[in-house]
């Protein structure tokens, strides 16, 4: 299958450098996320990615090659970079159209993409007349027109209503449980939790982490546990004793901090402290990487000032 | 990537807008009705030119269809999937280019025959003769595809339909007369002044009706080179 490799990939505009010596892979069979925030260079990546802008230094390529060599691409190589793509006054059928024709895509994927997008019923009215969402569904279809092995998209549910949001969930883990490369790119940490297997973050252009989902996560946030209960002397007093970290709120409610449920539950029946709750607090990939971007901030605030 | 599929996929584009269709469809009532006003209130000396006095008209139609057709590729984001879908730019930009020609050649023969009979019809025997017409009929074909053309090419450099609408209709009605009677000789290698030759019974320029045309060629072959040029540097 194709994989996507990004080695020592520089841009600069005029001096500022969009991205800076980037290195990384993307491989098939997973849904990558690639998150960072506005203006970190990830929609600059997939642009020189795909030979739309030329790279100041090193290489992206496809399956080995540069996306420029590829012969009829939109048969290898699906994307979804900007919205507004399609002329507002083409109707979104003949702007496919258009597409499948420069690949000699047959026809017929044209009215199954309609339907898988949901698009049928417009299809014939004109792009202008299409709401965020609708074209971003267009765009969708755009992407997948030529079944593509390599899916990129940049940011997918810009516009989606809910419906739309777990629609495209769905449809980015069916695309990997079929073998695709799939890279999408989003400033929403929650969202892209739900469907990615893999991260590549970026900050300022240059990569910060590259690691599974979970391991993110657990590498760089701790758990934490939530108990409540009827005696709160004797679960201060235990929970020191055993050098737990530990507060209470207002509410009567205790975090216990990077401590597990298995192990708490046992040590309150043991001590036999009266639970009324016990839940285990999940941290959350915008935990992760908020974290991330805070030691990054705080590692070039250092950098600054030694210079 | 083979050029025919990218040819259909850029002839699907023309087709599907309906302000690309109408103006190049304008070119014919354009040219015609200007004509025949000028051929049925004549005071003109030059019969041929009496008869085809519309391309001056005709060829704003051509020059608009020929910058739009560009143009649509720098509205939004249209030229980045343009060029994902075709990542060969030189060929596309060549099917783009041959795309606008060939409509525009179909339409210019139609419009420069029509006005010829129209002309004839006219003018009576003051008219011009058959194998003139003709030559001007062929000639309102070609120059009227070489100003597409070289609209095009300007488009594509400017990035901006209207920055090249802005620049050609004012050059093409009025600045070539105001340098013209200044400046002779300088005006008669202008594109437009050089390819209307074609459109003249007797001329006294260093230009001929076909030596006229190979200039204004020269100025469109310039302008798609350059356009070519700035597509294949430029980050898209």
């Amino acid at each position: 299958m194709t994989s996507i490799e990004v080695h020592d990939l520089t841009k600069e505009y005029g001096g500022r450098r969009a991205v800076d010596h980037l290195t990384f892979a993307v491989r098939p069979g997973l849904v990558t996320g690639f998150l960072g925030p506005n203006g970190a260079g990830k929609s600059t990546t997939l642009r020189l990615l795909l030979g739309l802008d030329h790279a100041t230094s090193g290489t992206a390529t496809i399956g080995g090659r540069p996306y420029s060599e590829l012969r009829a691409p939109l048969r290898r190589v699906g994307a979804l970079l900007d919205a507004d793509a399609a002329h507002g006054s083409r109707t979104g059928r003949d702007h496919l159209r258009v597409l499948a024709a420069s690949n000699r895509i047959p026809a017929g994927r044209i009215d199954e993409l309609l339907a898988e997008t949901g698009l049928a019923p417009v299809a014939r009215r004109r792009v202008r007349t299409y709401s965020l969402g609708m074209r971003q569904r267009l765009g969708i279809a755009a992407a997948l027109l030529g079944d593509p092995e390599v899916v990129l998209l940049d940011e997918p549910s810009n516009g989606l209503d809910p419906e739309g949001i777990v629609w495209i969930r769905g449809l980015l883990r069916r695309l990997a449980a079929e073998g695709r490369t799939v890279l999408v790119s989003s400033h929403l940490m929650n969202e892209t939790a739900t469907f990615a297997d893999h991260l590549i973050v970026l900050g300022r252009g240059r990569l910060l982490a590259d690691t599974p989902v979970r391991d993110f996560i657990h590498a760089r946030v701790r758990p934490a546990a939530r108990v409540r209960t009827t005696d709160d002397e004797r679960l201060a007093e235990l929970l020191a004793r055993h050098g737990q970290d530990a507060a209470r709120d207002a509410d009567g409610v205790w975090t216990v901090r990077h401590a597990r449920v298995e192990d708490l539950g046992r040590l309150l029946a043991d001590a036999a402290v009266p639970v009324l709750e016990l839940t285990q607090e999940e941290a959350t990939l915008e935990e992760a990487y908020l974290d991330l971007t805070a030691a990054e901030a705080e590692f070039t605030a250092q950098h600054h000032q030694e210079a | 990537m083979p050029f025919q599929p990218v040819l259909h996929a850029e002839w699907i584009k023309i087709r599907t807008l309906r302000s690309l269709v109408g103006t190049l469809c304008a070119v014919l009532p354009a040219t015609v009705a200007c004509s025949a006003l000028s051929a049925a209130g004549s005071g003109g000396s030059d019969p041929l030119f009496s008869a085809f006095a519309g391309v001056s008209l005709g060829q704003i139609a051509a020059v608009t269809f020929g910058a739009t057709a560009v143009s649509s590729e720098f509205r939004g984001a249209a030229l980045r999937l343009t060029l994902s879908a075709v990542p060969d730019r030189r060929r596309w930009f060549a099917a783009k280019a041959t795309a606008i020609a060939l409509p525009v050649l179909a339409v210019g023969l139609v419009t420069g025959l029509v006005t010829l009979v129209l002309g004839r019809f006219l003018l009576g025997t003051a008219g011009p003769s058959w194998p003139e017409g003709l030559r001007a009929a062929l000639g309102c074909g070609a120059y009227l595809t070489l100003m597409a053309l070289f609209a095009a090419g300007l488009t594509a450099v400017l990035r901006s339909g209207t920055a090249t609408l802005g620049i050609l209709i004012p050059l093409l009605l009025i600045v070539s007369f105001v340098i013209g009677d200044v400046f002779g000789s300088v005006a008669d290698v202008l594109p437009g002044r050089a390819g209307q030759v074609v459109f003249q019974e007797t001329w006294d320029g260093p230009l001929g009706p076909w030596s006229g045309l190979a200039v204004t060629a020269l100025w469109a072959g310039a302008a798609l080179l350059a356009g070519a040029w700035s597509i294949r540097r430029r980050d898209a």
